[in-house]
């Protein structure tokens, strides 16, 4: 039955991700064996006699830890469903949030939101709405050279709108304060997770868990909608809807993650691919197993830049460093997956 | 007789910004028939074909779906209705032949519900019934041309609806997958189901057709028994060739007179 197959890969990953999320928080700087976490979580589900051990434990586990990798499970799906939803959205293996410009509209759109504002609310909403527009620009730009669907041209769109909105992201730079805005705009898009706090994490997965539920849901549409729209409107897909709402979502989620994190590229490209070559094209499979698997690379990549090095490198240099040799590799495979 | 109709047109016209496409359109599809839909190139046929599954709005007239305006259907319901078989292509996507039918069923489910075993069912009996069980596991990229259109038209079948609408479904096929398509066809509307083709052969039309509709110039110019509308003047009209037409079995056969070096 090809439903509890699916199911099966699914449970699998997931359950191989939350070991690794175990491993990661019980890793680091300050190790924790096992059985003290063992008794840890015992003492923080049912009670009992607490002692120095565990103010410690809330402190690293609670304060640094946790955040820190519920954030990159977080991001690390949103950027991979985000990419995969795009890719199926424009039939285009080449597009993902990166590609499209959306990570460069939602950058400017937060810098934009942290020069004139500090309500966190503006900051994400202005992430979101410049992210949109990149979106917009892309597509707009891509189809104003031909008017049919063209893999390379909206490429080439997706380039033009995020050197568009880098140049924009430059303007709201130079006129930031050099002594405290600039900096934290600097640092922030080089992409890292140590700002990450629990109340902020929690407050910011609640939009991109809809996100990435909504497009879940939305999966079994994708399929169809690569066939073309006019088939897929013949086979009774409210076209227009399905590839809207899409478009919205990844949009979204992969906005929020630059709010959260600054610019992390490449997870969005790679792991849709690296996925499609695991288990074929099926996007009600490909869409859930992407936020899976991209939860576990951004998770892994996060615990590299941690612990690999005495200085910890910002992950969004990271990705890109272990980013391109994948897609090099995966681009010379993918032919047959995209036929 | 108009409670038989499935599909109804009335007087429908259709342009694309200035240019004419449809220039009052009257016919009808009743159930049990195959119709085939014979014309030249550019005389409108996938216009109508487009019109009549609401790919695209018709400017004037009326297009029927069981005797309610098709204005008033949603996609869904229109897919629950009719089905529709395009020529078969390539698709992006390297899916499996069961992947590509299960698309069928999509419409049928909820916004959150997944294919059950049931909609599997649906599909499997449904290959069987066009005869690729087999193919269920190859991938849809790497089957001739004919074996495509023959995924296409199972794929058709989970819709579950009577009436199936197809486009030029010999064109790009060899000699014997046009052949066993128009069996199949054939086939099939022995079992009740409802067809309307597309073609460019006036020769399959007789061979699988109760009816004949013959378009030119966004007009419908004939319309009624194959033997009777298929006939050496229409083709010489609308194809501007000479055809001869003589008995084979229990079919008529529509051969061109072949002149070389006019």
């Amino acid at each position: 039955m090809k439903s509890l197959k699916a199911l099966g890969i699914i449970s699998t990953a997931s359950v191989v991700l939350i070991m690794i999320a175990i491993i990661s928080l019980l890793w680091g700087q300050y190790p924790i064996d096992f059985s003290t976490f063992i008794g840890y979580l015992n003492f923080k589900l049912f009670g009992g006699v607490g002692n120095d051990t565990y103010t410690l434990l809330d402190n690293i586990i609670i304060q640094i830890r946790l955040p820190r990798i519920l954030l990159a499970i977080l991001i690390g799906s949103s950027l991979a469903v985000s990419g995969a939803s795009f890719q199926a959205m424009f039939v285009n293996p080449l597009v993902s949030p990166g590609i499209l410009g959306v990570l460069a509209g939602a950058s400017f759109g937060a810098a934009l939101g942290m020069l004139i504002s500090e309500q966190w609310y503006i900051v994400q909403t202005l992430a979101f709405v410049f992210g949109f527009i990149a979106v917009g620009v892309a597509v707009l730009v891509g189809s104003m050279v031909t008017n049919s669907r063209s893999t390379i041209m909206l490429v080439l769109g997706g380039v033009i709108s995020g050197s568009l909105f880098t140049a924009l992201l430059s303007i709201v730079k130079y006129v930031a304060d050099p002594y405290s805005t600039l900096p934290a705009i600097v640092y922030w898009l080089m992409g890292s997770l140590t700002m990450a706090d629990l109340s902020g994490v929690l407050y910011v997965s609640i939009p991109m868990l809809f996100s990435i539920i909504g497009m879940i849901i939305l999966s079994k549409y994708f399929d169809l909608l690569s066939l073309g729209d006019e088939e897929a409107k013949a086979l009774g897909v409210n076209v227009a809807l399905v590839r809207f709402g899409a478009i919205v979502l990844a949009t979204l989620a992969s906005s929020l993650s630059v709010v959260m994190a600054g610019m992390i590229g490449w997870v969005g490209l790679i792991i849709p691919h690296i996925v499609r070559m695991a288990v074929g094209p099926s996007h009600r499979l490909l869409i859930p197993l992407s936020a899976i698997i991209g939860a576990i690379f951004l998770l892994l990549a996060d615990s590299i830049s941690r612990l690999a090095f005495s200085v910890e490198i910002p992950i969004g240099i990271l990705t890109s460093l272990i980013g391109i040799p994948i897609f090099i590799i995966v681009l010379k495979n993918a032919r047959a997956a995209w036929n | 007789m108009e409670l038989n109709s499935i599909i109804t047109i009335k007087n429908l016209h259709f342009a694309y910004s200035k240019k004419k496409i449809l220039n009052g359109i009257d016919f009808n599809i009743n159930r049990g028939e195959v119709v085939s839909l014979l014309g030249p190139n550019g005389c409108g046929k996938s216009t109508l074909i487009r019109l009549m599954l609401k790919l695209m709005n018709t400017d004037s007239g009326d297009i029927l779906l069981n005797q309610k305006d098709i204005r008033n259907y949603s996609h869904k319901e229109i897919a629950s209705h009719v089905a529709y078989i395009p020529q078969y292509h390539s698709v992006p996507f390297n899916y499996s032949v069961l992947e590509m039918v299960m698309m069928g069923r999509v419409s049928k489910l909820g916004l959150f519900a997944m294919p059950s075993k049931k909609d599997y069912d649906i599909a499997h009996e449904s290959m069987r019934k066009i005869g690729i069980e087999n193919l269920a596991n190859q991938a849809f990229g790497q089957l001739s041309g004919g074996q495509k259109q023959m995924v296409l038209l199972a794929r058709a079948f989970t819709q579950e609806v009577d009436t199936f609408i197809m486009d030029e479904p010999v064109s790009g096929l060899d000699y014997g997958n046009q052949i066993r398509l128009l069996e199949t066809i054939s086939k099939l509307s022995d079992q009740g189901y409802t067809f309307l083709k597309t073609t460019h052969y006036p020769d399959h039309a007789l061979m699988v057709s109760s009816r004949v509709v013959v378009m030119n110039g966004g007009k419908i110019i004939a319309n009624g028994n194959p033997k009777d509308v298929i006939n050496p003047d229409m083709i010489n009209s609308v194809y501007g060739v000479e055809a001869d037409f003589i008995e084979h079995g229990s079919h008529t056969r529509c051969i061109p007179v072949f002149n070389k070096g006019i």
